[in-house]
């Protein structure tokens, strides 16, 4: 069976980088895909121009995925191109395969980076900045790349080993439960957030029935903005609301 | 003045690839982005309070599928330029932290808008990139996706040298025009702000056990930090 030699493998986990360079709404991630798996196209079917044109068409169609988890798929991928170079398995699979776990993998991310990870470490340096904005930024930027990173290269690592490592990899990274975790971290951190900030305003307003008065006003503020957020109004629009509101203060 | 914007708009070419052509490694988020930008104009620490509050503000929209969350990076931008310039002239009083902030909502609106269109244009590069392997061209890969790398980052230094260049605007010439009672008037508005953000954090992270947890963790720190407020 034909391999792909270690220095490709790098070449192709450090394009995962850049998988959405030309991110566009028909193909999505095609081009950028087609992009992280040129050196190993390269590599297997160098000898054979037509070959390696016919790979690339394969892996110019429609793709999208959540970015960080498409390592686990570029890995299994080369994996499955060595197969088809080597004549072992027909071509189709790999469309077969990517399209398979592309859109599973892409909701797993989109939960878990986007909707857990990434407000958990968001709200955590907004805290930390109140202390210094240099911690701040280094909260956001480590809570949330060490996961980034391991996944990334964890993720390409088992694919490359097979199809069979990366869906054990998928099982033992256990990405529901760490969702589950962050959010619930990220919600005890901003309660945090709206407690420091609302003690911050109510300590200059006077009297304890002032400051519990005003304490409730900022819970029933919270609870009807996250009302308005769920029923799809954009914070865009809320903070146009108040924008008016601002400017007929003014007059 | 136009030594720093365009400073401004080379830092901020390589903060909006990362927003989503490259590396998506958080260095554009709106903490880092408005720090950065507070610090090309002389303030870092300014860019830095009103990115805490962006940082929070539009976490609830997610960028799943093809759908495109406001473009906080560009806020970031103006909020960054125009806190770092106000603090160096009419000071960051409550009220110009509010106008700035609430002014920024215009910027991250353009910025979605401009978003789509490079997406779309990319849509007519990924067409040629395809019809041009078809026609024996390997090599077009690498330049398809080249292409798309360099109009994300030239759009990028675009929008970043406009919203930098309006944040100084703003600060510089608009809001001394308000004397310091106007913009007392308008600092009623700011603790709804960080409110919102707050409540984006609450609703995306909401759980039947993350609710009660947000709202006692709430009143806990509340208390706790009132308490040591009164103490000391």
């Amino acid at each position: 069976m034909a391999g792909t030699g270690s220095r490709v493998l790098r070449s192709v986990w450090l394009r995962q980088f850049l998988l959405q360079g030309c991110w566009n709404y028909e193909g999505m991630q095609n081009v950028g895909f087609a992009y992280c798996m040129l050196p190993a196209l390269r590599e297997l079917y160098g000898e054979s121009p037509e070959e390696l044109l016919k790979a690339l068409k394969r892996h110019l169609e429609f793709f999208n995925t959540h970015p960080t988890m498409a390592g686990v798929i570029l890995g299994a991928t080369v994996r499955l191109e060595e197969r088809v170079a080597s004549g072992e398995t027909d071509p189709r699979a790999i469309g077969t395969f990517k399209v398979g776990l592309m859109g599973s993998l892409g909701a797993i991310g989109d939960s878990f980076f986007w909707g857990a990870l990434k407000p958990m470490a968001s709200v955590a340096g907004a805290i930390l900045s109140l202390v210094h904005p240099l911690l701040g930024i280094a909260a956001l930027l480590l809570l949330y790349n060490v996961s980034h990173l391991v996944i990334r290269y964890r993720g390409f690592t088992a694919g490359v080993q097979g199809e069979e490592s990366a869906v054990q990899f998928l099982r033992g990274a256990n990405l529901s439960t760490k969702t589950e975790d962050c959010k619930l971290l990220a919600a005890v951190l901003g309660g945090a957030y709206a407690g420091v900030l609302g003690s911050g305003t109510a300590w200059m307003v006077g009297g304890p029935a002032e400051v519990a008065g005003l304490f409730l006003v900022f819970a029933l503020l919270i609870h009807l903005f996250s009302i308005f957020l769920r029923k799809a109004v954009s914070p865009s629009e809320v903070l146009l609301f108040l924008l008016i509101v601002g400017v007929l203060i003014l007059r | 003045m136009t030594g720093n914007l365009l400073l401004a708009a080379l830092v901020g070419a390589v903060c909006y690839l990362d927003r989503t052509a490259a590396f998506q490694m958080m260095l554009h988020r709106p903490l880092l982005v408005a720090s950065i930008m507070g610090a090309v104009f002389g303030d870092l620490a300014a860019g830095a309070q009103v990115g805490a509050v962006l940082e929070l503000l539009y976490i609830v929209r997610l960028p799943v599928g093809a759908s495109i969350p406001p473009d906080d990076t560009g806020a970031a931008v103006f909020g960054g330029a125009a806190a770092a310039v106000a603090s160096s002239s009419i000071g960051l009083d409550g009220g110009s932290f509010t106008s700035i902030l609430l002014l920024s909502v215009p910027c991250a609106e353009l910025g979605k808008f401009a978003d789509r269109y490079v997406r779309r244009v990319n849509g007519r590069i990924a067409r040629l990139t395809v019809d041009s392997v078809e026609r024996g061209d390997s090599e077009a890969v690498r330049h398809g996706l080249l292409a798309g790398l360099v109009l994300f980052g030239a759009a990028g230094a675009l929008l970043s040298l406009l919203f930098a260049g309006l944040g100084v605007s703003l600060s510089g010439y608009l809001l001394p025009r308000f004397g310091p009672e106007s913009r007392e008037q308008f600092s009623i508005l700011l603790p709804a702000i960080p409110l919102l953000g707050a409540a984006s954090v609450f609703s995306c992270s909401r759980t039947e056990k993350t609710a009660p947890l947000f709202y006692l963790t709430m009143t806990a720190v509340f208390a706790v930090t009132l308490f040591f407020r009164w103490a000391g």
